[in-house]
């Protein structure tokens, strides 16, 4: 079974990398890493550079953890990503991190994690930071 | 010399709110562009040369003056924040500045590069408020055929020494030259290259050339090329800097000005063989030897004050003699003849509170773009997640409007898109792009000297060098077209040349 | 693989020696056919520059296409936004161009405001935006922005087109 982590570089993103850590060890399972970028502007802090994706994967490693990290830059959003990666392996679990958002600021931006929620066919479980 | 008094007067006009207004418009849509990927001032200049038809040319230029120095500030925010130099004069700062941000200095590293630009930018406005009436001075002397070699050396100059091939900037040229023959003869009145197109017949409208080139042919060149992977900025907040790194910052500012200024000002000088000569003295001069290559502060300092400085170094011969050296100067050139303002030695003399209030708001830029700036510095970083589609569909709107506008004619637009065809494909085989501009704008005055100068002499060629500057101009070009087999072998040597710079500084890919 | 691509750059490249080569002779068949009357006033006439020009872009056509042959290339211009790892994306290229030529063919029938929405919205397609309608707004609000703002700020009447009398 696949549980898949929708990770960015944020406190947000390291816990909901931490939750789902735990919850591939109690059913080892294998992990889905997913950092994606839309990849339309020069500049896109939410997409993890080499080092970051380096030391989840040492991180991933030395805890004996199955898994596979991927950073698609197709032009979707992070939603549509980790829902295409869920219905493909068939996720038992996606593992997200939510963020505070203003209304104004949802209204604008919509929100990813609200779209996972709701269109997401496994269960969710979302995470806020320490 | 009234130079104090003319100054002054400059200041009076530059300081009215209105000019002011767009001094400060100016200097905020060059930073703006400077940091913007894909954008540079000269082709921020070009997209806004219609819409300031219908301005004052005073506050034309004010504002030009304002994204001219903006630009080359917001270039070195980006190469500090990303290590990806937009243009060739930035590369240098990238190496030592990135290296600071990444250890967390960035603050300091966009500081030292802030102050050293103003301070750079302050003196070398002022060697331009002394140097240039000298040099008018000078020129005015000059008759037909010294004005006809010194243009020819400009445009030789460029050609020859810029860029990596002589061969394909001499291509470019021929091109450019190709392009200003098109329309009506000025002295019998015979059409040439217009194909009884009679729209063809008034010749190719420079702004619609300036815009097709720079504008056009660059967005489509960066859309077929777009990165694939996204980069991340340092995040950052206000500059500031230490006591210390004053102390290590100041003597880098003033050697850089001294290596900017003059380089700038020569026909073929530009901003990136005086950066490079900046780093390489600041390293052998540095009490901190070891900090090169993994951000030492003198690193940002000096280079970063040598393009300043030359890019005010620029405007000497752009204002003294017409004779523009790079991209900006060239399409700020092209808006003084939009303007009917005839560039050249005599542009002091009939539009001199032009030209003064010019180099006053030169100064006033400086001041704005430090005052404005440090406090900017964390909102630019956030313009570079701007998306994409938005920026270059903006760019090809604007590039079009302003083309139309010039003559309401939707012919300049095929024009325009036949232009920017060329402008891909240049950017593509490596023709450079600043002999083609040169060439169509200086082409027309150098056949027009020429004939004038053939003319007095009644047809002896000899009258070409019959005055002794003439000949001794003749003697530099005949060095200069020399000049690039000792340049290749230096290229050749460069390999080794490099090792003072870090292998893995990214800077490679942007050595052209 | 490589050596096929490195091959048909080599090609292409040949192609602005040709352009050159094209456009030297265009320009002295041009100047050829100018009538020229000898006078004291002008002896340099208006055929000897084209001439020069002419001769120039021979020349570089023809050493452009030796240096090609032996093995020369331009070195395609970077950029803070370019990548030149990959060759040119057309995908992106060719409808931007489409969106570009369909602007010309509507400014003078359908006016500004219509063909400027036609262009910006195009463009943000083919550069691969997908947020159609709000898009959509955005250009027909630029479009009307500039139209007004030339009209009553730069006294510039852009043509109103199919919507004349509304705006």
């Amino acid at each position: 079974m696949t549980i898949v982590v929708g990770y960015v570089p944020t406190p947000e993103g390291e816990a909901a990398l931490t939750q789902a850590i735990a919850e591939a060890r109690k059913s080892s399972s294998t992990l889905l890493v997913i950092n994606s970028s839309r990849g339309d502007a020069l500049v896109d802090n939410r997409y993890a550079q080499e080092q970051d994706i380096q030391s989840i994967e040492d991180r991933l490693a030395t805890q004996g953890i199955d898994h596979v990290i991927k950073q698609p830059v197709r032009g979707h959003d992070a939603a549509a990503e980790v829902l295409d990666a869920a219905e493909e392996h068939n996720a038992e679990l996606i593992v997200i991190g939510l963020r505070r958002r203003t209304p104004v600021g949802k209204l604008i931006m919509g929100s990813v994690s609200q779209r996972i929620l709701l269109e997401a066919d496994c269960p969710v479980l979302a995470v806020k930071a320490g | 010399m009234d130079v104090w008094s003319s100054l002054m007067d400059g200041f009076a006009t530059a300081l009215t709110p209105m000019n002011f207004l767009y001094a400060v418009i100016g200097v905020i849509l060059g930073t703006a562009v400077g940091v913007l990927p894909g954008l540079g001032p000269a082709m921020t200049v070009a997209l806004l040369l219609p819409v300031t038809y219908a301005l004052e040319p005073t506050s034309a230029f004010i504002m030009f003056a304002g994204i001219y120095y903006g630009g080359m500030y917001g270039g070195s925010t980006t190469s500090i924040l990303l290590n990806t130099p937009g243009e060739s004069s930035s590369v240098v700062t990238a190496i030592e500045g990135n290296k600071m941000a990444k250890a967390g200095r960035a603050a300091q590293a966009l500081a030292t590069a802030a102050i050293g630009s103003f301070v750079a930018g302050t003196i070398g406005t002022t060697l331009l408020a002394v140097c240039a009436p000298i040099v008018v001075q000078f020129a005015v002397s000059l008759g037909s055929p010294s004005y006809f070699a010194i243009m020819l050396l400009a445009l030789l100059a460029v050609t020859a020494v810029l860029g990596s091939s002589r061969l394909r900037g001499f291509a470019a040229l021929a091109l450019g030259l190709a392009i200003g023959l098109v329309g009506i003869d000025s002295v019998t009145g015979q059409r040439r290259l217009t194909f009884g197109q009679p729209l063809l017949a008034d010749g190719l409208d420079i702004v619609v050339v300036a815009v097709a080139i720079f504008a056009v042919g660059e967005a489509l060149w960066v859309a077929a090329h777009l990165r694939r992977t996204p980069l991340h900025v340092i995040p950052v907040g206000r500059p500031w800097m230490g006591k210390k790194d004053w102390q290590r910052s100041w003597k880098p500012w003033l050697r850089g000005t001294v290596f900017g200024f003059p380089f700038g000002a020569l026909p073929a000088g530009g901003a990136e063989i005086p950066t490079f000569l900046s780093y390489v003295t600041e390293k052998r001069l540095s009490k901190h030897p070891e900090e090169f290559g993994k951000g030492a502060i003198e690193g940002v300092a000096g280079p970063e004050a040598a393009n300043n400085a030359a890019a005010a170094g620029t405007l000497t011969p752009m204002l003294a003699l017409g004779l523009p050296t790079n991209a900006t100067a060239a399409v700020m050139l092209a808006a003084f003849t939009g303007y009917g303002i005839q560039p050249g030695p005599q542009l002091f003399s009939s539009e001199g509170p032009l030209v003064w209030a010019l180099i006053a708001s030169l100064f006033i830029g400086n001041l704005l773009l430090l005052l404005i700036n440090l406090p900017l510095a964390p909102l630019w970083a956030k313009l570079l997640q701007l998306p994409r589609p938005y920026l270059y569909a903006g760019i090809l709107f604007f590039a079009t409007l302003g083309a139309y506008s010039v003559n309401l004619q939707a012919f300049d637009l095929v024009i325009l898109l036949v232009l920017g065809a060329l402008g891909f494909m240049m950017r593509r085989f490596g023709l450079p792009v600043l002999p083609l501009i040169l060439g169509v704008i200086l082409g027309p005055r150098l056949e027009g000297q020429l004939r004038k100068t053939l003319q007095l002499s009644a047809g002896d060629p000899a009258g070409l060098w019959s005055e002794p500057i003439a000949v001794g101009i003749y003697i530099i070009i005949g060095l200069i077209l020399l000049w690039p087999l000792a340049y290749k072998l230096i290229r050749r040597n460069r390999p080794q040349n490099s090792s003072l710079l870090p292998a893995n500084s990214g800077a490679a890919d942007y050595s052209d | 693989m490589s050596s096929k691509t490195s091959g048909l750059k080599g090609r292409a490249e040949l192609g602005v020696a040709l352009l050159l080569g094209a456009a030297g002779v265009l320009v002295f068949l041009d100047a050829n056919g100018l009538s020229t009357p000898y006078s004291h006033t002008d002896p340099v006439g208006p055929k000897t520059v084209p001439f020069i020009v002419a001769g120039l872009l021979v020349v570089c056509a023809v050493l452009l296409a030796v240096n090609v042959l032996r093995g020369g290339k331009g070195e395609a211009e970077g950029g803070e936004d370019v990548e030149l790892g990959h060759p040119a994306d057309w995908k992106t290229v060719l409808p931007l161009a489409g969106a570009f030529i369909l602007n010309i063919l509507l400014i003078d029938w359908a006016g500004w405001v219509i063909s400027g929405t036609v262009l910006f919205w195009g463009s943000l397609l083919a550069l691969g935006s997908r947020h159609y309608v709000r898009d959509g707004i955005i250009s027909v609000l630029l479009s009307l922005l500039t139209f007004y703002g030339f009209y009553l700020g730069l006294g510039i009447a852009l043509p109103a087109g199919l919507l004349e009398g509304i705006l």
